[in-house]
């Protein structure tokens, strides 16, 4: 009966818009891409490392803080499930990122639970920096990624159980994105279904992303 | 005659495909078998378990080597998972030598056969801030054998202390440079912290 019911739904196109987050991670109402039926927008801000006060110092290793410039641009995000701060290093090296959420081992206290660097050749990360340290707030495996946006590319979307969740290209950064969906934590790997759209919606990529932990 | 030629045209064209079966290689042969739990570990066994990945190769987010002291596909490109070429990366050779579990709440011991083909979840920058229940950041001057210094990129353990500030490390460095014992000075580099694994027995 369920099955038939699901399945009636599915027919009627009702199976994105039925599992559609009403709210973010931090309790703010998820606002939807009009171009995109069933998504959901998750925040993104830019700041500086001067605006964001101890934020980012907490997240990362001592010895990177120097790293960082004071006036560096900060992307923090903030999605359904997960939230992030990324940031470049002061010689463009490459990419810092914080990542949110619960250590199972329970060394770190919410919300960063992991900080990840990933490195730059001729402008571009080498690999994804998988993260599959974290749990969201119901304790399931979280991943993260970076994802390049294509030229003009403006959102990032990342298909999750039952609806696209939206990340705006910011800064001029690789954009960190996450999802409980697709995650193998037994191998320490994730699969993400990504696309990537214009500033009016239009797809300009779509894409399966398989990372893996490494390095 | 005209279609044993034509055959063998063929043939000579199909023995030079090379492309993608050529990237499913070496992992073809490695295995999902579980881990012992063990009850010991030691340095000295944590020793000899990495000092037999020597000459196996590297391979990024890696965890897979036979015994034969020979990277089986060496000179792959770097920084590529899906060369699925033989050796682990340095993250994943010390995830096998420190005897971890997959679930990051575990503390106790479990051994990886060699073709087990596991990495963990635990990148150099995890290791480096002490993630995870088995592991621990401590003081680089007080760092001994089996311990390990790591960055945000990148792991090694100590295999023996040297004279003159640096250390024998024993890391899974990169594809040209494989798998091996190095002389390495990451004890004076402030990129690099110190990192331990609880849990020895000897």
């Amino acid at each position: 009966m369920l099955a038939a019911l699901a399945a009636a739904l599915a027919a009627a196109g009702c199976e994105h818009a039925a599992a559609r987050p009403a709210r973010l991670v931090d309790g703010r109402p998820a606002a939807q891409f009009t171009p995109l039926r069933g998504s959901v927008i998750a925040s993104g801000r830019v700041l500086t490392r001067g605006e964001l006060g101890s934020g980012l110092d907490e997240c990362l290793f001592t010895g990177d803080r120097d790293a960082v410039a004071t006036d560096a641009p900060v992307v923090e995000r903030v999605g359904v499930d997960a939230e992030s701060l990324t940031v470049a290093s002061r010689d463009g090296s490459g990419v810092y990122a914080c990542d949110g959420g619960f250590d199972p081992a329970g060394e770190r206290s919410p919300p960063w639970c992991h900080a990840v660097f990933g490195v730059r050749e001729h402008g571009r990360l080498l690999d994804p920096r998988l993260d599959v340290l974290c749990r969201d707030r119901r304790r399931q495996p979280l991943a993260y990624a970076f994802v390049e946006p294509v030229p003009g590319a403006r959102w990032i979307g990342v298909l999750q159980r039952g609806y696209t969740e939206l990340y705006e290209v910011l800064a001029a950064l690789p954009v960190r994105v996450a999802s409980t969906s697709g995650v193998d934590r037994e191998n320490a790997r994730a699969a993400f279904e990504i696309r990537q759209y214009d500033a009016a919606g239009r797809e300009l990529v779509r894409e399966n992303l398989e990372a893996a932990v490494a390095g | 005659m005209r279609c044993f030629a034509a055959l063998l045209v063929v043939g000579f064209a199909l023995s030079g495909v090379s492309g993608a079966q050529a990237y499913h290689r070496f992992w073809a042969t490695c295995n999902e078998d579980a881990p012992t739990f063990m009850t010991t570990m030691t340095r000295d066994a944590a020793q000899d378990y990495a000092n037999a990945a020597r000459y196996e190769g590297y391979q990024w987010g890696g965890g897979c080597w036979n015994y034969d002291d020979a990277d089986s596909y060496p000179n792959d490109p770097p920084q590529v998972l899906g060369t699925h070429g033989e050796g682990g990366d340095c993250s994943g050779l010390t995830f096998k030598t420190w005897r971890e579990s997959t679930d990051t709440w575990r503390d106790g011991r479990y051994y990886w056969r060699a073709l087990r083909n596991v990495h963990g979840p635990y990148d150099a920058a995890a290791f480096r801030d002490g993630g995870g229940a088995p592991n621990h950041t401590v003081a680089k001057v007080t760092a001994g054998v089996m311990d390990a210094f790591a960055s945000g990129t990148h792991i090694g353990m100590i295999f023996t202390r040297s004279l003159y500030g640096g250390d024998q490390i024993v890391e899974a460095k990169c594809e040209a440079c494989g798998t091996n014992i190095f002389y390495r000075t990451y004890r004076g580099d402030s990129a690099y912290g110190g990192v331990g694994r609880w849990g020895w027995t000897g």
